[in-house]
This record gives C-alpha cells, structure tokens and sequence, in this order.
C-alpha cells in the first residue's frame, strides 16, 4: 500500500431544482466553508492545493477555470480545473497527496444547472460534428439506443427500470437535501412522456442546483486533525472509446475496468460480499442496474431481479443509492460524483441519519460523466472499522 | 450558515442573460473525406479494415483504436445491414414534441464491425424490431453533397423500390 490518505471534511449545499438566491460563487463558497469547518482547516494557511471540475459549456463562461479561486479561499495557491465527472477530481486530489508533496488538498465540484437555457444544445454539440451532429437528433436518443439494448441482451424489463426510479425517489425522502424524494409506483414512470422509447421521463435524473467539497490529508495531517477520518482503499477510472461507432454498446465496459482498477488497489476479490454498499451513477434509471452488472455487484442479467427482490432497497442486503442517487438527489451535472461520494462519506461516518445502514464499514462510490460520454470512475471508501 | 444574507424575495433575485454566436469549422480528415467522397461519388460506403485485429472501421479512420496500427486498406461495406438498437425519439432537439417520432437506430453494414448511427424511414412500427435487415436511401446524385446526410435514411431491405 502507497501513501495512506484519508477525506477529513465535507461540505455541501443544495440540492435544488432552482437557486435563484445565489450565485454558483456563493454555492461554491457556502459548501467551502462549511466543509473547511467541518475538516478544523483554515483554507488561506492549511490547504495547499485545489482542484474544480467543471465545464465551460455548462458554466456559460469561457476559461471557466479562472473563475473559482477566490470563493474557495484558493487564490495564490496552487488551482486546476479538470473536466471530467467529480470522481476524476477528487483522484486527482487524492493525487496529489499520494505524491508526498502535498499534505492536504481540496476538491470541489457544482451545478447551476438551472441557469443553462439550452442544456440539449450543449449535449448535442458534444457528439461528433461530421457523423453524428448532422442527424440532428434529440440527444437522448444515445441512452433510448442503449435502453433497448440492455432491455433486450439482459432480458430486463421496463418494469424493473421502473422500480429503481421508484426506490431511488423514495431514499430521496430520508434525505434532507435531495431535491426529488417522492412516493410514486413504478406504473407512474412506466405512464409518463415516452422522450427516446423505451425511455421515459421519468427514467431521466431531473437536474438540481448545488455545490461539494471535499478536503483529503495524508495520514498523518489526518490523524492530528480529525476524530472521523475516512480512508481511500481503492480509486480507477476508465474510458471507452467515445465515438458512437466504436464504443461497446452492450456493456458499461468503462465500468467494468474503473472498478477493476479500484478493486485491485482495495484488495477485493468478491465486490458483492466485501462492499457493504454503494453508490452508483443513476443519471438513467436503467444505467444504476448497467452500472450493477459492470461493477460486478451481481450477475449479468441480475440487476433487474434484485431491485424487483428488494435487496438494493434501504434495509435490503445491498443498498444501493440511499441518497437517492441523481433520480432523487438530482442530476448534478459534473457534481453528481461527488455526490455519490458524499453519501459514501456519511454513511461511513454513521451521519445519514434516517437513511443510515447500521454497521457499514467499506462503501463504494460510481460516477459516469453522463451523455454522450463512455468515462467513469470508482472510488472505494473505508472507515477502518473492523466488520462485526 | 455561512451566507449571512439572500435574496428573501423571489422578485430581489436578479439575473443577467448572455449568449454569444458560436461557429465552427471541421475539417472531416483525410479518412472521412475519403468516406464523403466515395458516397457522394459513387454512393459506396467505404471502411478500413485493421488486419491485425481484423476490425472493419465505418465511418473509416486511419488508425485503429484497438492495436494502434496505420490503417491503409480500404473496404467496400453494405450497402445492406442489421439494425442493432433503435430508439423511437418523440422530441426535436430543443426538447419540443415532434409531429412524428424520430426513428433512430445503431446499424452494422454487411463486413462492417463499427456500428452506423443514422435514421431509419419508410418503416412501420409493427415491423421495427432489433435484428431487422435494412438498406441505405441515398439523395439522387445530383443532390449529394459530401455529407453524411447524402443518406437520408436505412429502410427495410425487403420492401420494393
Ligand atoms: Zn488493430
């Protein structure tokens, strides 16, 4: 094992379907300083490097970068933006201090999301401008494709779709700062707009405003510091190819290797019996049961019966998405990483409070960047505890 | 609370609009023009085939992804496929209900390995289904101008002109 570096703080704010009453710069700064609070750090003497996540088409702003030190207390300090899904950054973060250069650093990612007029424009500008742009199709069209694909290779059904979107809304109640939780029945999601059949509406992760921090520290900076600190046992990533022609349509391939990536650092062999739950992108309903069957939490062609069985439902034998994931927390653009991170964190801490599995000790956490792209990353969390 | 104060009223937030013209240039490549040109020349669909991985590229690249080799054999493809995946798309771009669906589908040409993402047209509901044969409608060739879009569509292979 490399450098040991734990997550000392974490700070959030959000998650809402609109955030007229601020800023991105004050979301940002709202979840910096409580997260600062949270890790005992002062940003201007303690934290020695930053990275963001972000996207200039998504913030409205060209050399989007330049534009969050300030409000992260990180100006004269070391700052980079990456784009990516807010798992990259916090590897990035994580990094830096497995290094040894660096003892604490920060990672930050958000969404404004309700300020994007034309958030399909901006999709559909990222596909390719010879081949693809030209159709001039609805960008969903890429995740309608890849739905019925899963559906018919897999033998999963619309229903079993249905149901995640069904408990992924109902965890949402127990959390406080998601912005979807309801009770609806997945005849609901089955009823609702056909957008790109056989997906529907409300299999689509509706967007929401926010911002996350998260501070990391080398073992020992985190030891002085912190009562709770959360271990990092295991981070990968990976990309597919991302051209529609070539990428592997049938399985989240991308997946399949972040995860191997992080299982191999984190020592797991059997990722169903050594995870005591996770996190995993949801951005589509039918993406949480692909993303399952990729990062081996079941059997191929499983997923769809275990969310029907219950056993990914809060109280069941492997909850998945407590939080509520992007259906019920909202999709949070290149923040949705984060978090599924953030709940990883909360669990472990034993701070979910009513959504809280009782003894958890070892959690994942599985973003993907979302349409059109094949990126995802796995970051696999402990709190050191022994299993009981 | 780390913000002392907020807009309280809905009426105090304020919000400024911006937009900016953005237009940009591609240039296709000299695999892509290769492909654009044959299509509208001749109305052939070409690939590239990788001998090490013996892996058909269409739309052709001049590399493979997969071993990394220079690519430099040149296939004809199709015209004939099978539709992979389709999705029936109820809304434009812009997120407004379209009149009628947009049928698009993911489809391997006959000693193609890549999948052509492109429009199906002139088929019903009823016979749509994954595994279905199709056949490229090219524009007349007076019209095609290099582009993708010289295909207007994939239509069931059975049917009659
Ligand atoms: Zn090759």
């Amino acid at each position: 094992m490399s450098r040991e570096v734990a997550i000392i703080g974490v700070g959030y704010t959000g998650f809402r379907a609109l955030t007229p009453d601020v800023s991105y710069k004050e979301l940002m700064y709202e979840a910096a300083v409580k997260a600062y609070d949270d890790a005992g750090v002062d940003p201007r003497s303690d934290i020695e490097s930053f990275v963001t996540v972000a996207e200039d088409f998504t913030e409205g702003t060209s050399i989007f970068d330049e534009y969050v030190p300030d409000q992260l207390g990180a100006v004269l300090k070391p700052v980079h933006t990456i784009a990516g899904d807010g798992l990259h950054g916090f590897i990035a973060a994580y990094m830096q201090i497995l290094t040894g250069a660096l003892d604490i650093v920060a990672v930050e990612a958000h969404s404004k999301a309700s300020n994007i007029l034309t958030p399909q424009h901006i999709m559909a500008y990222a596909m390719d401008p010879v081949f693809n742009r030209p159709l001039g199709a609805n960008p969903h069209f890429i995740a309608g494709l890849e739905m019925n694909l899963f559906l018919s290779e897999t033998g999963t059904t619309r229903e079993q779709c249905a149901r995640v979107v069904a408990k992924n809304r109902r965890h949402a109640l127990y959390n406080p700062c998601a912005a979807f939780g309801a009770t609806i029945e997945p005849e609901d999601v089955l009823a609702s707009d056909t957008v790109a059949w056989p997906l529907a509406r409300l299999d689509i992760s509706p967007h929401a405003d926010g911002a996350i921090v998260v501070v990391l520290a080398s073992k020992q900076r985190a030891e002085e510091l912190c009562d709770l600190p959360v271990w990092v046992t295991g981070a990968g990533w990976c990309n597919d190819s991302f051209s529609l022609e070539n990428r592997d349509w049938s399985s989240a391939v991308y997946a399949a290797k972040a995860g191997e990536m992080a299982y191999r650092m984190a020592g797991i062999r059997s990722p169903w019996q050594e995870l005591d739950f996770a996190e995993v992108d949801d951005t589509f309903s039918y993406k949480e049961l692909q993303h399952m069957e990729a990062l081996r939490l079941c059997r191929p062609g499983e997923a769809g019966v275990l969310v029907e069985e219950g056993v990914t439902e809060l109280g069941g034998d492997f909850p998945i998405n407590t939080s509520g994931g992007s259906l019920g927390m909202g999709n949070l653009l290149d923040a949705s990483g984060l978090a599924r991170l953030l709940e990883v964190i909360l669990q472990l801490r034993g701070e979910a409070g009513q959504r809280q599995i009782p003894d958890v000790t070892t959690g994942m956490a599985f973003g993907w960047r979302g349409l059109p792209t094949t990126s995802g990353a796995a970051v696999i969390l402990s709190n050191g505890y022994e299993e009981v | 609370m780390s913000l002392l104060e907020r807009a309280e009223r809905n009426i105090d937030a304020v919000a400024w609009q911006g937009e900016i013209p953005i237009q940009n240039r591609y240039t296709v490549g000299l695999a892509g023009e290769r492909f654009l040109r044959e299509l509208k020349e001749s109305g052939r669909l070409l690939g590239s085939r990788c001998p090490e991985c013996d892996y058909v590229y269409v739309p052709p690249t001049l590399y493979c992804e997969r071993c990394f080799e220079k690519l430099d054999d040149w296939i004809e493809v199709g015209p004939e496929g099978t539709v992979v995946s389709f999705t029936i798309v109820t809304q434009a771009l812009d997120g407004t209900p379209l009149a009628d669906p947009d049928i698009l589908a993911l489809i391997r040409l006959d000693w193609a390995d890549s999948l052509l993402v492109h429009r199906l047209g002139k088929v019903s509901l009823d016979e749509l289904e994954i595994g279905l044969w199709v056949k490229p409608v090219l524009k007349p060739k007076n019209r095609r101008e290099g582009s993708i879009l010289d295909i207007q569509y994939f239509a069931p292979a059975y049917h009659e002109e």
